[in-house]
C-alpha cells in the first residue's frame, strides 16, 4: 500500500478533566474516500477540529504529508482543504470576493483558478451576488469552492451535503470521486446521512465515546446473503437446515447466507419440490445496519433491512 | 502579510457601519461649521476693531474699580487692559471672527469620535469573526494565528489613522472654504511680554497628544474583544473606563499606586497646559507607563488568541 497522506497518532483531547478523544490512530491514503461516523457526541467534530489546527491536541500528533501539524503548521495546513460544519462566509461580500479573500491566504492561487473552481461548483451565474442572498445549497457549493481553491491533497468535509438538492448531492459525490481517483486526493467525510456515506466512501471509520471502534471497507462484503421468499415456509426452512445454511426469518421469507454458485441449485430444488417461489435476491446489509450493530444499537440490527 | 491586511481592509469597507462612521465624522465637522458661518453672517457689524478694543479697555477699567476683587481677578483685568493697549499700539487686531485655525482647534475635539470609532472597529474585528463562525475559515489557512491577529491589529490602526486624516483634511477644507485664513493675530503673554501665539504648532501638538488616548483605548478594546470574543463588552468596557477614568484616578490619587495605572497617563493632553492630573509625573514617565501597558495588552491578546481552541 502507498504511504498514508494523513496520520493521526495517539490523538487525545482532554477538556476540563473529561477525555473526549482517546488515543485515536487513523491512517488516510491518497485517492481514498473515508467516511467518518459516530453517534452524536462521539467526538467527530473535536477530531476534525484537531486535524485542521482549530484545536490543540492534549496528546498525540496529526501528521499531514509527513509534516506534523503542530510543529509545521503553515506548511502542513497548506495541503488541506476544509469545510467545518456549515461553511460560514462573509455574508456582506459577494461570493467572488469571498473566494478572492481566501485565495490571497494561499500561495499560487490565480484569478483563473478561482474562475475554474467557480465553474466546477456551478456558481458562475450568482458568484458576484452577495452571499447573504444565497440559499444553503449555494453556500455549500461556495464552501466546497473555497476548500478546493489551492488544490489540496487532503480534503476534510464535515456534513458536506447538508442543504444540497438531490442533483447537487449526486454532482458533489461524482466530483469527490473524480478528484479522488484522478488527482489522488484523500477525502475524509463526516456525515449523518449513512446512505450518502455508503454511496460515496471506500471505507468508514467509526468512533464512539472518543474511541475508534471500527474501520472497514464498505464494498467488499466477505460473505453474501440472499433473500428468499417462498411458500410454504416450513419446507423452505427444512431445505436450508438440510444444507447447513445460516438463515433468519425476515418479513415473508428468509435471509440466508450462501454462495452465489449455490443459487441455481436452490431455485431448481424449490421449483421441483413444487414450492411457490416468489423471490430470490441478493441481500446486503446496509451501512445503517452495520452502524447500529457497531455502536450498540444491536437489537434492531438484523430486523431492519431493505 | 500585506495580503492579509488587504483582506481585512476589504472586509472592513464592505460593512455598512464603516461608511456610516466616516459619514458621521464628516457631518460633525460640516454641521457646526455651517451653523457658525450662518450666525456670523447674520451678526451686525459693531464698528471698527479699534473702537471695540477701546470699549473693552473701558469695561475692564470699570471692573478694576470695584472693590471686591481678589488678587487673581485684578491681575486678569490688568492683563486684559495691557493686551488691548498692545493691540492698539501695534496695529494687531484680535481674531474676532472664526478662522481656519480657530475652526480646526474646535474640530480637533472631534478626535474623541475618531477614537470611539476606532475602538468600535478594534472591538469587533476579531470578535465578529467568532460570532459569525468565519474564524474557522480564516484559521484553517497557511497563515499562522499570530500573522492573522497582527493583520487585524494593523488594519485597525490603519483605519484609525485614516479617520484621523479625514478629521484633519475635512476640517481644513471646510474651514478654508467657510472662514478663510483669517486676519487677526492671536497673542499670549510670555514672561511679561506679548508674543504671537504659535497656533499651528499648538494644534499639531494637540493632534499628537490626542494619540495617547487613541492608542491605549484601541489596544484595550482589541484586548477585550479578542479575549472575550464579545464586541459589545469590549466597546462598553472601554467607554466606561474612558468616562470614569478621571474619577478612578481621583479616587486613587491618595495612594502611590495611581502613578502606575494607565488611566492616569492615557490623556496626554494634560501636558498641553503644563499641568498634570497627578503631581510629580512627567511626560517621559507617562510615556514609559503607557508603553509598558501597551505591551502587556498585546501579550495577553496574542497568547489567548494563539492558544485558544476554536469551537465557534
Amino acid at each position: 500500500m502507498t504511504e498514508p497522506i494523513v496520520q493521526l497518532q495517539n490523538l487525545s483531547k482532554t477538556i476540563k478533566g473529561k477525555q473526549l478523544i482517546k488515543q485515536l490512530n487513523i491512517d488516510l491514503y491518497p485517492g481514498q474516500i473515508t467516511g467518518f461516523l459516530g453517534p452524536n457526541g462521539a467526538g467527530k467534530t473535536t477530531t476534525i477540529r484537531m486535524m485542521t489546527g482549530l484545536m490543540h491536541p492534549t496528546e498525540g500528533k496529526v501528521i499531514i504529508d509527513g509534516l506534523s501539524l503542530q510543529e509545521h503548521y503553515e506548511e502542513a495546513i497548506s495541503k488541506v482543504g476544509v469545510i467545518v460544519e456549515n461553511p460560514e462566509m462573509y455574508k456582506f461580500m459577494s461570493g467572488y470576493k469571498n473566494l478572492l479573500h481566501f485565495a490571497r491566504m494561499h500561495k499560487n492561487v490565480t484569478k483563473e483558478r478561482i474562475q475554474e473552481v467557480v465553474q466546477q461548483v456551478g456558481l458562475e451565474n450568482r458568484i458576484h451576488e452577495k452571499v447573504s442572498t444565497y440559499s444553503l445549497g449555494m453556500r455549500q457549493r461556495l464552501g466546497l469552492a473555497q476548500a478546493l481553491l489551492h488544490r489540496p491533497k487532503f480534503l476534510i468535509l464535515d456534513e458536506p451535503t447538508n442543504g444540497l438538492d438531490p442533483a447537487g448531492i449526486r454532482e458533489f459525490r461524482m466530483y469527490l470521486r473524480k478528484i479522488a481517483s484522478e488527482e489522488g486526493v484523500s477525502v475524509f467525510v463526516s456525515s449523518h446521512l449513512l446512505s450518502e456515506i455508503e454511496l460515496m466512501c471506500d471505507r468508514v471509520a467509526v468512533i464512539q465515546n472518543g474511541k475508534l471502534i471500527d474501520m472497514r471497507d464498505i464494498h467488499n462484503e466477505g460473505s453474501s446473503f440472499y433473500y428468499v421468499e417462498a411458500q410454504p415456509k416450513e419446507q423452505v426452512s427444512a431445505h436450508f437446515e438440510q444444507h447447513d445454511y445460516n438463515f433468519v426469518a425476515e418479513n415473508e421469507g428468509y435471509v440466508v447466507e450462501m454462495k452465489k454458485e449455490d443459487v441455481p441449485a436452490l431455485t431448481t430444488h424449490l421449483v421441483q419440490a413444487g414450492i411457490q417461489l416468489f423471490a430470490v435476491q441478493p441481500h446486503q446489509k446496509t451501512l445503517e445496519d452495520q452502524f447500529l450493530e457497531m455502536t450498540g444499537g444491536g437489537q434492531i440490527a438484523e430486523a431492519n433491512s431493505k | 502579510m500585506l495580503k492579509l491586511i488587504q483582506n481585512e481592509w476589504m472586509k472592513l469597507w464592505h460593512k455598512k457601519g464603516t461608511w456610516a462612521m466616516v459619514a458621521m465624522l464628516i457631518l460633525v465637522i460640516l454641521v457646526p461649521g455651517a451653523i457658525t458661518k450662518y450666525y456670523e453672517v447674520k451678526s451686525t457689524d459693531e464698528g471698527s476693531w479699534q473702537e471695540v478694543e477701546q470699549q473693552a479697555i473701558q469695561t475692564n477699567k470699570e471692573m478694576l474699580a470695584s472693590e471686591e476683587l481678589t488678587e487673581e481677578d485684578k491681575a486678569y483685568f490688568e492683563e486684559q487692559i495691557a493686551l488691548s493697549e498692545y493691540r492698539l499700539a501695534n496695529d494687531a487686531p484680535s481674531q474676532k471672527e472664526s478662522s481656519l485655525a480657530s475652526f480646526m482647534s474646535f474640530t480637533s475635539n472631534m478626535l474623541t469620535l475618531v477614537t470611539l470609532f476606532t475602538v468600535i472597529t478594534a472591538a469587533s474585528i476579531v470578535s465578529s469573526e467568532f460570532s459569525t463562525g468565519t474564524i474557522k475559515m480564516l484559521l484553517t489557512r497557511p497563515m499562522s494565528r499570530a500573522k492573522v491577529l497582527t493583520s487585524k491589529l494593523l488594519t485597525t490602526f490603519l483605519f484609525g489613522l485614516f479617520l484621523y486624516a479625514v478629521n484633519v483634511v475635512v476640517s481644513a477644507i471646510v474651514g478654508l472654504l467657510l472662514f478663510g485664513i483669517g486676519t487677526g493675530v492671536e497673542l499670549e503673554m510670555v514672561n511679561g511680554q506679548f508674543v504671537e501665539k504659535a497656533v499651528w504648532n499648538d494644534l499639531a501638538y494637540h493632534y499628537l497628544l490626542s494619540g495617547g488616548d487613541f492608542v491605549m483605548s484601541t489596544l484595550f478594546a482589541f484586548l477585550v474583544g479578542s479575549v472575550f470574543r464579545s464586541s459589545s463588552l469590549a466597546i462598553g468596557l472601554t467607554m466606561f473606563l474612558s468616562f470614569t477614568g478621571g474619577m478612578i484616578v481621583m479616587f486613587l490619587s491618595r495612594y502611590d499606586i495611581v502613578k502606575y495605572v494607565w488611566l492616569t497617563h492615557s490623556d496626554l493632553t494634560q501636558y498641553e497646559r503644563g499641568g498634570s492630573m497627578i503631581a510629580d509625573i512627567t511626560m517621559p514617565f507617562s510615556l514609559t507607563v503607557l508603553a509598558v501597558y501597551a505591551i502587556l495588552f498585546l501579550i495577553i491578546s496574542y497568547t489567548t488568541f494563539m492558544k485558544r481552541d476554536v469551537t465557534a
